[in-house]
């Protein structure tokens, strides 16, 4: 088999791993080296699905001993394999990235052997793209449930990010759609890593030259749809990880049907809004200071389709409401729908010179038709309705059919509006010309 | 109505806001002499670039507002619209009057459309440091071509110099006919045209096969969303991308 072919396969199967970005990372190119870590990452492309490309996501083998449900690399599946060697995967990546097409390398690959041994030839293949091709570009590197934290530990001195993908969100979806696999063996490296980080970062601190380990810091990944846990589950579990492994990212992948099984729901279109929703969600828990059991509830364990997690939070708080824009801190102006990080501290910024206004927060880059509603400037409410939930729904819906629209509280009149009847035959001569 | 012109270069837009601040002539244009519409009404006086003054004023707006200010000025600059030089002028005269507190002033037009012009051309530079794509060609040279809307080549120079620092490597800006030409030590900003058509290197076909095989199979069929793809990637960086040359 040439190259090409394998490449088609294996990257193919790498391509419902969605993480992405090359971020977090400066390494700094060495003579004689090639490449370096852009800290803001950098994307090279985007593929037809509108993801961005900006590693050489592939799998080094997709032949796999598991036969987890949700995968299209379960051994059961009935799909053409192939392995690439470490010298392959390193040519490619070094012809690529001297070409400018990529930011550096995403090495996963399929369980094909012991755990060990897996882990041991994708160490292998970033030890020899270190040491011998002197790249210094990104590698993201899996982690393989179960190996030993010493191939780990060595691992993550070659990788710029590494993550383990929980992929299931419950203990139960695992036990019924990949009941190979434990919990236990996902969590272990996960915390073996964020202990080792943590110290590395200290060291850092005491010394510049301190070795780097994960720099960019490590990920997973969560399926959202294959199994019934709602979005409640699914946001608490990203909040316990993020608290407890200092995780960077939680990816989220709308689950693609793959396969036919009676474990899985049976799916038309992959849930794309959901895994929308989740996505807004995560940020504001991230940057927005929200935590998971503000935005969603036992009653309403998941994600209303019209409206976005903060403005569903909004409405359903709107006595935290009205915001002064001139006085209100940092964490406030945060809550406001239509007011992002970026603006938040530019109001912040802009305020110091001057007081603003609404045509002013308009500039600075607020989207004032979510904001309006919530915000006073100088003590002044600008917003088109009264503040009411029951007025501001209608406004704020992002479902914007003719049925939601009629919820609202009054209609544009068209010439033909059905109210107007149009003259009948029958017409007295009066009604047209008006005399009586 | 009172019309400066200049050279077209950033010494010379600094020369002619050295002039204006002696002359105490207020212009209601400042406009390259390449894009100087004659009109009726409008007297026009060209400034010759001189290094002295530029380098005095550009002292000036490091020193008494800030290097940040300097930076957003030589963005919006760069950013080749017809009126960044009349803006430029007017947000740094306020500059001179506020300090570096200027560029709190988020909310005040001058301010504003300064940082808009030096937004746009930072997004660009930062797009198209993904974007470009190099071919192997022979003499061991990888060679890139672009279009951009606004000229940043020398925004992209040095992000490529500490990168790709072990090849020879040419990023060609056909619509400027300008190119950065690197020599594994040091980058240039030159006059650039191709005279004669180059060879490309025996196994460049073969890694662009190797690129677009790997573009079609990253991509989720089920997932797809031509509308996201064109906003990421605008349709007018496709002609020079390996990926998407010729593929529709």
């Amino acid at each position: 088999m040439d190259t090409i072919e394998k490449l088609k396969i294996l990257a193919d199967a790498a391509k419902y791993d969605v993480s992405c970005s090359s971020s977090g990372s400066k390494r700094t190119n060495q003579p004689g080296g090639v490449g370096n870590s852009a800290a803001m990452g950098i994307c090279h492309s985007w593929s037809d699905d509108g993801r961005c490309i900006s590693l050489l996501k592939i799998l080094q083998s997709n032949n796999c001993v598991y036969n987890c449900s949700y995968c299209v690399n379960r051994v059961s599946n009935d799909i053409p394999r192939a392995t690439l060697s470490p010298e392959e995967i390193c040519d490619l990546t070094m012809n690529f990235y001297r070409r400018n097409y990529i930011e550096g390398l995403f090495l996963s690959t399929a369980v094909f052997t012991l755990p060990d041994h897996t882990m041991e030839m994708l160490l292998r293949t970033v030890k020899k793209l270190r040491e011998e091709h002197r790249f210094n570009g990104y590698i993201h590197l899996k982690t393989i449930p179960g190996a030993d934290t010493r191939l780990i530990e060595e691992a993550g001195r070659y990788a710029d990010r590494m993550s383990v993908n929980i992929e299931l969100p419950s203990q139960q979806g695992l036990k019924l759609l990949a009941p190979q696999k434990k919990k236990e063996a996902i969590i272990k490296p996960m915390s073996f890593l964020n202990s080792h980080i943590t110290a590395a970062q200290e060291e850092r601190k005491k010394s510049r030259k301190a070795p780097l380990f994960v720099p960019a810091g490590q990920t997973t990944q969560l399926i959202v749809g294959a199994t019934p846990d709602p979005d409640l589950q699914i946001l608490r579990l990203s909040e316990s990880i993020y608290h407890k492994f200092h995780l960077k990212r939680v990816y989220y992948s709308a689950y693609i049907p793959v396969a036919r099984h009676p474990n899985l729901p049976d799916l038309v279109k992959p849930p794309l809004l959901r895994e929308h929703r989740i996505y807004q969600a995560d940020w504001l828990l991230r940057f927005y200071g929200f935590h998971a059991g503000e935005l969603l509830d036992e009653q309403n364990p998941n994600f209303a389709e019209d409206y976005d997690p903060k403005t569903d939070w909004a409405l359903r708080n709107l006595h935290y409401f009205p915001v002064e824009i001139n006085r209100a801190d940092y964490e406030k102006l945060l809550r406001v729908p239509g007011i992002g990080v970026k603006s938040a501290r530019r109001i912040l910024v802009a305020r110091r010179a001057a007081w603003l206004g609404f045509d002013d927060l308009k500039r600075i880059g607020v989207v004032m038709k979510r904001a309006q509603y919530f915000i006073t400037c100088r003590g002044k409410y600008n917003g088109s309705a009264a503040m009411e939930e029951h007025l501001l729904r209608p406004r704020l819906s992002l479902n914007k059919s003719p049925s939601a629209v009629k919820k609202g509280q009054y209609e544009q009149p068209t010439l033909f509006s059905s109210w107007l009847e149009p003259v009948s035959g029958e017409t007295p001569l009066s009604l047209i010309t008006g005399e009586l | 109505m009172l019309c400066y012109t200049y050279d077209g270069s950033f010494d010379g837009l600094l020369t002619t806001i050295y002039e204006i601040y002696y002359r105490r002539q207020q212009p209601q244009e400042i406009v390259p002499a390449g894009s100087f519409n004659r009109q009726l009404f409008v007297r026009r006086e060209h400034i010759a670039c001189d290094e002295d003054k530029a380098a005095r004023v550009y002292d000036a707006i490091d020193s008494k507002i800030s290097s940040g200010a300097l930076g957003n000025a030589y963005c919006a600059y760069l950013s080749e619209h017809p009126r960044a030089g009349m803006w430029i002028y007017e947000y740094l005269r306020l500059g001179w009057k506020l300090g570096p507190g200027v560029d709190l002033r988020l909310a005040d037009e001058r301010v504003h459309r300064v940082h808009k012009l030096a937004g746009k051309v930072k997004t660009e530079q930062h797009r198209l440091l993904g974007l470009v794509r190099f071919q192997l060609y022979q003499g061991d040279i990888y060679y890139a071509a672009l279009e951009p809307d606004h000229n940043v080549l020398e925004l992209l120079a040095p992000h490529f110099a500490s990168r790709l620092s072990d090849q020879n490597w040419i990023i060609h800006d056909l619509r400027r006919d300008l190119a950065v030409v690197f020599n594994r030590k040091e980058w240039v900003s030159t006059g650039f045209t191709l005279k004669q058509k180059l060879e490309l290197e025996q196994d460049e076909q073969y890694y662009q096969r190797l690129w677009r095989q790997y573009y079609d199979s990253i991509a989720i069929s089920t997932r797809k969303n031509p509308r996201l793809q064109k906003q990421c990637m605008p349709e007018r960086y496709w002609k020079h991308l390996v990926e998407k040359n010729g593929r529709g």
